[in-house]
Parts: structure tokens; sequence; C-alpha cells
């Protein structure tokens, strides 16, 4: 992937697309071949380093992963766990630290009024934009990126991924996002890469395919 | 309309699972053979002379000694056994905390063997019960009121270090997993990921443990630490029956206190008040009680006095350093050995038939016991008292039972069996209840308008459901009366604590080393049985 790409992946389920994308944030550990992220291999790194790399990459995961118990303000702070030091990290929790900035994340994904609700209160979709506003603060260069849309209306589908393209398009950095819906793909990526049996099968620009194409990999046939 | 029914096959016969068969007439047999041991079927157990002193006891219970002076002793002594716990809960909380860190799945990943050592590390400090920590510790310290802090301190420690580890490992891994791949270190994963969840859990345990350490403190004044088990001690040793009464009603008030303060917490960690709009609003209960428990604490360690010089002074390290060096080599002389063996039968004897008589107890009275919404006075009433009937029995430590039962019985293994007995089932009763009240109500309710009796309801409708959960309460309860049988011992009611206390009376080191190890030897080889009996269970 270069700079400022933003590549979409395209499969059916189970065709591996989270598996790339854990491959990538470093949580698994390839058992072939080699992974370059940010011009270093994950897996060959130890220690600060490593955090390092972690730091710079964001991913919004399929299940969110977020702590329920803790209230929205701290869900979204944890973005920045990377960059505080353990103390800081402590003391937000007795008092918060960065609100405005936190206010203004949320903000951006239409949840400024939750900032201090416990985050297993909210629903599915509040929750999918809890875990966009952690990635807004955290401002990764890499995005990675598992059907962060699957709970939002078209609507906010579209914000999200448009937030999510934001650091590929202005910074130089780059996002990888599993979609399931063909449209948002064409949509909000420059490159699509579909996926069958954990192989690819497809690799173009966005521009050289229709719905149609996308559709296959779904194993939709019309 | 003619139907063709296939041709019936083999009948099925009623299948009963062989292994809770084997579980349960083994249960059976030992508790015929423990009640054997006991004396129970060869000749008298019963000491009729002493039934006009018993008399004399039971009815003091109506007309406590209340007159100013001795109510300032109690006064005082309340506090003192208050300042014990609030310490002993302290010390074990921060043990625990560490020792969580230690002990936890998540430490050591998936090399387990360093965590099988880790947690076999912590037998040893749980195997014993406080007051015997309290003996040694004595013997160390002298009398100095951090005695009683560790004494409560290390073995709560070590059972809290099990508990927090258990309840950190509990949570779902995928936040804690996702902070990390977002570049957080493990501790401040832990921290984001792994601590709130399990947050309430620590806390009502927390609280739990305070309402505990209310009774060990009652317990580590019986063998002198000070505080109304103490007075207790002293009024039943001078014969004052009105005085023990007023002790026990306060020792009553003090665990109803620990109880319900215990309880009103843990329910509001389960069931959180929703947060405010748009500043962080924090829950007023929870603050204040874990703000008063600080100040609690903080002021228990200057009520006590307590000086971190004494635990590092020259003659403590000294005495420390001599007390370990003469209790190795252990003792291994045979006749040592024979008498521990057959104390260690005694014990396990008692054990087996104090919750076999708690279980069956807390079983049939839980039914009156637990809160049933919509139903009438009559029956409020009576679940209101047998409620509060619960709450003597388990404050009132098991050795003072063992002495008001010796009034009517012979000694030997039978009155502290019955005693811890009594005990248990105060505790057992409580929890029972507790569980009948969470079951699911509407499979009884049914059977009621389908015209069942109160009993027949009960019997299909409850016990089915609820046997599960007794069995297991009761298996953890035996763990917990296994120790607690030698604290019995300690006092002089039989088995394996009658030889403790002998050979540190005698300051016999060797013999100590000894029976401490038979003792850790016992409870790890119930704690083993009640284990495997649990996942038969389930």
């Amino acid at each position: 992937m270069a700079a400022g790409e933003r590549v979409a992946v395209v499969g059916a389920s189970g065709a591996g697309k989270s598996t790339l994308l854990n491959v990538l944030n470093g949580t698994v550990v390839p058992t072939a071949g080699t992974v370059e992220v940010l011009g270093r291999d994950p897996s060959a790194l130890r220690g600060r380093e490593l955090r390092q790399v972690r730091a710079r990459t964001g991913t919004v995961h399929q299940h969110l992963e977020l702590t329920g118990a803790l209230r929205v303000v701290h869900n979204v702070n944890a973005g920045r766990l990377g960059s505080w030091s353990a103390a800081r990290a402590a003391w937000s929790l007795l008092r918060p630290q960065g609100v405005p900035e936190v206010r203004a994340a949320l903000d951006r994904v239409g949840l400024a009024d939750r900032v201090f609700e416990r985050t297993d209160r909210l629903s599915g979709g509040q929750r999918q934009r809890v875990a966009l506003a952690r990635l807004l603060v955290q401002r990764p260069d890499l995005v990675l990126a598992d059907e962060p849309a699957s709970a939002l209306d078209p609507a906010l589908a579209d914000l999200a991924l448009e937030l999510l393209g934001e650091p590929a398009r202005s910074r130089g950095g780059a996002l990888l996002v599993c979609l399931h819906d063909p449209a948002l793909a064409l949509r909000h990526c420059d490159r699509v890469v579909g996926l069958l049996d954990g192989r690819v099968a497809l690799d173009a620009p966005a521009t050289s395919l229709t719905l149609a194409d996308l559709e296959r990999f779904y194993g939709v046939v019309r | 309309m003619t139907a063709v029914l296939a041709p019936p096959g083999p009948r099925p016969r009623l299948r009963r699972d062989r292994r809770r068969w084997v579980w349960g007439a083994g249960a059976v047999a030992v508790v015929v053979w423990s009640l054997a041991g006991a004396g129970l079927f060869s000749g008298p157990v019963v000491n009729p002379a002493g039934l006009r002193q018993f008399g004399r006891f039971a009815s003091a219970a109506l007309s406590p000694a209340l007159d100013a002076e001795f109510l300032a002793v109690l006064g005082r002594a309340t506090l003192v056994t208050v300042a014990y716990a609030a310490s002993g809960t302290a010390l074990a909380l921060v043990l625990g905390a560490l020792g969580a860190g230690v002990v936890a799945r998540t430490t050591w990943g998936r090399r387990r063997t360093g965590w099988t050592a880790a947690r076999g590390l912590l037998a040893l400090p749980r195997g014993l019960h406080e007051a015997v920590w309290g003996l040694l510790l004595v013997n160390v310290l002298g009398l100095d009121p951090w005695v009683g802090v560790l004494a409560i301190g290390i073995p709560y420690g070590a059972i809290t270090a099990k508990v927090f580890a258990d309840l950190l490992d509990e949570v779902p891994r995928g936040s804690y997993e996702a902070l990390l791949a977002a570049g957080a270190g493990r501790a401040t994963a832990s921290l984001y990921g792994l601590l709130p969840p399990a947050a309430g859990g620590l806390l009502s345990y927390s609280f739990y443990r305070l309402e505990c350490a209310v009774r060990s403190a009652v317990v580590l004044g019986l063998i002198g630490a000070g505080g109304l088990g103490y007075q207790l001690a002293l009024s039943f040793a001078s014969l004052r029956w009105d005085e023990v009464w007023t002790a026990v009603f306060a020792l009553a008030a003090l665990c109803a206190l620990a109880d319900v303060g215990g309880r009103a917490v843990r329910r509001r960690v389960a069931d959180p008040r929703p947060a405010g709009e748009d500043r962080p609003s924090r829950d007023r209960l929870l603050t204040t009680a874990v703000l008063g428990s600080v100040a609690l604490v903080a002021w228990s360690w200057w009520y006590l006095a307590l000086t971190p010089a004494t635990l590092t002074s020259a003659g403590t390290l000294e005495q420390l350093s001599y007390v370990l060096g003469a209790a190795w080599p252990p003792a291994t002389d045979g006749d040592l050995l024979g008498a521990i063996a057959s104390a260690a039968v005694d014990t396990l004897q008692m054990s087996v038939i104090a919750i076999a008589l708690a279980t069956a107890g807390a079983v049939l009275l839980s039914g009156l016991a637990a809160r049933r919404p919509g139903a009438g006075p009559g029956r409020w009433a009576l679940g209101v008292a047998t409620r509060w009937a619960f709450l003597v029995p388990r404050a009132v430590p098991p050795p003072v039972w063992a002495l008001v039962l010796l009034f009517v019985l012979l000694p030997g293994v039978l009155p502290g069996a019955l005693a811890l007995g009594v005990y248990t089932l105060g505790v057992l009763g409580r929890l029972v209840a507790e569980a009948t009240e969470e079951l699911d109500s509407r499979p009884r309710d049914a059977l009621r308008a389908a015209g069942a009796s109160p009993l027949g309801g009960w019997l299909y409708g409850v016990l089915p459901v609820l046997s599960g959960p007794v069995l297991a309460l009761g298996l953890y309860r035996w763990e917990v009366a296994i120790r607690d049988t030698v604290l019995v011992g300690l006092l002089g009611a039989g088995g394996i604590g009658v030889l403790l206390s002998g050979a540190i009376a005698a300051f016999d080191w060797p013999a100590v080393t000894t029976v401490l190890a038979a003792i850790v030897l016992v409870t790890l080889v119930v704690d083993l049985v009640g284990e495997r009996a649990r996942t038969a269970l389930r």
C-alpha cells in the first residue's frame, strides 16, 4: 500500500479479512511470509519499538473491544494510552484528562452528549461511534477497520468512512478497511482487494469496478 | 381418523448418573463413619448432670447484664475488635492485590508450571486458621497489636490474592488485547481493559472480607488479642452468664451491621445508578463507603498504636530466626505421628458431622428464611424471625458454642462437631436463603396454582433447582469448616488443634512444624475432594 491510499478489502465471511487485519496490527504472527507495517516488521519488534509502531496503527475491531464498564470518556481516551505514561493513564481514570479533545471527537461522530455515560449503556451503533472517536484522538497514520459501519445507518456509515479515510487523504497515512457493503467500498476507497479462501482474487482501482463485480465476491449471483 | 403408530421400541430406562451416585453413596458412608467415630452408637454422649447449669445459662439470655460499667467495658472491647478487623482487612487487600498479579493466569500466560507453583505457594498461608497464625506470631512478636493484624492479614491476603486473580482472569480478553494492539503498555492496558470490568467484583469481595474479618477478630480475642472475644471468654470463665449474653448480643449486632453494610454496597455494585448528563457523577453510597473505610483503617492504625518499627526491630528478627531455626528439622518420632494420625481422623470426622448437620438444617430452614414478595404478614414475620435466628449462631465463634455444649455433652469429638455445626448452620442458612431468593419463582407458583401443597410446590419447584447450588455451598463451607475445626481444637475440643496448642505451649518447635504440615495436608485433601465433588455435581 502506498501513502495516501485507501484500500477496501472485500470477501465472503471466513475469507480471511479479519486475520489480515490482525496480522497487520501485530496481534497475530504470520505462520509464513513477512509483513512490513509502517516500514517495520511488527513480529520482529519488542518493547518500546513495538509500542511505537502500534501507537501509529489505529484499529477499529469487528467486535469493537471497548471496555463496557468504563465511561465513554475513558474509552475514547484509551486511544491515547500508547503515548500517555502509566501514571497519567491512572490519574485520568479519577480526573478525566483532555476532555476538550474527547468532546470534539465525540462531537464529530454525533455523541457529544454521552461523554460521561457508561459505555455498556449505549446501543450497538453508538458504541461503534465511540470506537471511531477513540481512533480520532489516537490520530494514527495507518487505520485498520473491520466492518466499522455494520451497525450504522447509511448517513452515519458515510460519515464513518469519511473520518477513517482522513489520515490517508490529508496526512499521507493509509486506510485498510474490510467492508460488506460494496457501494461504500466504491464510494470511499481508491482500490479494492478481494479475498477468496485466504488468497487475493481481485486487486483493482475502484474506478474500474462496478457494483456487480463486487457482489460476485459475496456469492450473490444475479 | 386412524393413525398408524410406529411399533413401540424398547422402553427407555430410568438412567441414573453413576458418578453422582458414587459421590452420594460415598458422602453417606463418610457421615455414618464420622458419627460412629464420635461415639454416637457406642455408649452415652449426654451428661445429665450438666442440665441444671445449662438451664441457668439459657435463662440468663432474658436478663443480660446492662449496668453502665460493663457496657462501657464492652463498648471499648467492640472498638478494639473493629480496629483489628479493619486494619487486618486493609493489610489483606494490599497483600491480595500484590499477590493477585503474581498468581493470575494473565501474568503467566501459557507457562503452566510457573502458574501452578505460584498457586501452590498460597496453600500454606491459606491452610492455617487465623488463630493458628495468632499463636505462632505471639511467639515471634510477643504481645503486640501487630499479632492480631498480621494473623488476619496473612491468611486473608492469600485467599484474597486467589479470588482477585480469578476475578481478573474471568474478564473477557478482547478489550485488553485491543489496547495492547494500539500501543498501550501491559500495566496501562490492564488498568483500562481488565480492572474496570472486574472492579465491581473486587469491591464486593473486599467488603465481604471486612465482614468476615469482624468474626475473625472476635476469635483472635478468644486467644488473647483483646476485644469482644476476650471479654466473652473472661465472662465465660467467671461464670457470669448475664455478661456472656450481653457480649453475645453485642457480637450479633456488630455482625448484623457488617452484614447489612456489606450487602448494601454489594447490591449497589451489582446494579449501578445511571450516569449524569454532562459531568461525571459518582455514586454517593459507594463513595461514602470507600472513603469511610479508608478513614476507619487510618483510625484503627492510630487506635491500635501500630508502629512498623516493631516488625523490623532487632528483637523480632532474632526471635524469628530462633523459632525458624528450632522448627527445622520437623519431629518424626512414631508416637507423635501416631497421635497426629488419630487426631487428623477426629478432625475430619468433626468437620463432616458439622457440615452434614449444617447443610440439612439450612435446607430445611431456608424455605422459611427466604424473602418472598407477596406473602402474608405471618409468613413475613416468620421469615424475619428465622433470618435473625441465623444471626446468633454465626455471630458466636464456634469455640464458645463448644463450651456451651460441654454443659450437656460428655467431652469428645461430638461437642466440637456440634458447635461447628451450629455455627456453620448460621452461615449456610443465610447463604441458602439468598440462593433461594434468587431462584425463578414461576415454576413453583405454577405448581401452587395447579393445587400443589406448599411442601409439594417446594419439593417439585424449588428443591430440584436448589440442590446444585446448595451442595456447592455446602462443599465450600466444608473447606472452611476443616480450618475452623483446628480452631475448636486449639481451645480444647479435640482433634488436631489440641496437639498444636500443646506443642506451642511447650515450645516444642519441631513438633509444631510436623503438626502444621499435617494441618496443611488435611486442608489440601479436603480442598481437593471438595473441588472434585463440585465438578462431578456440575
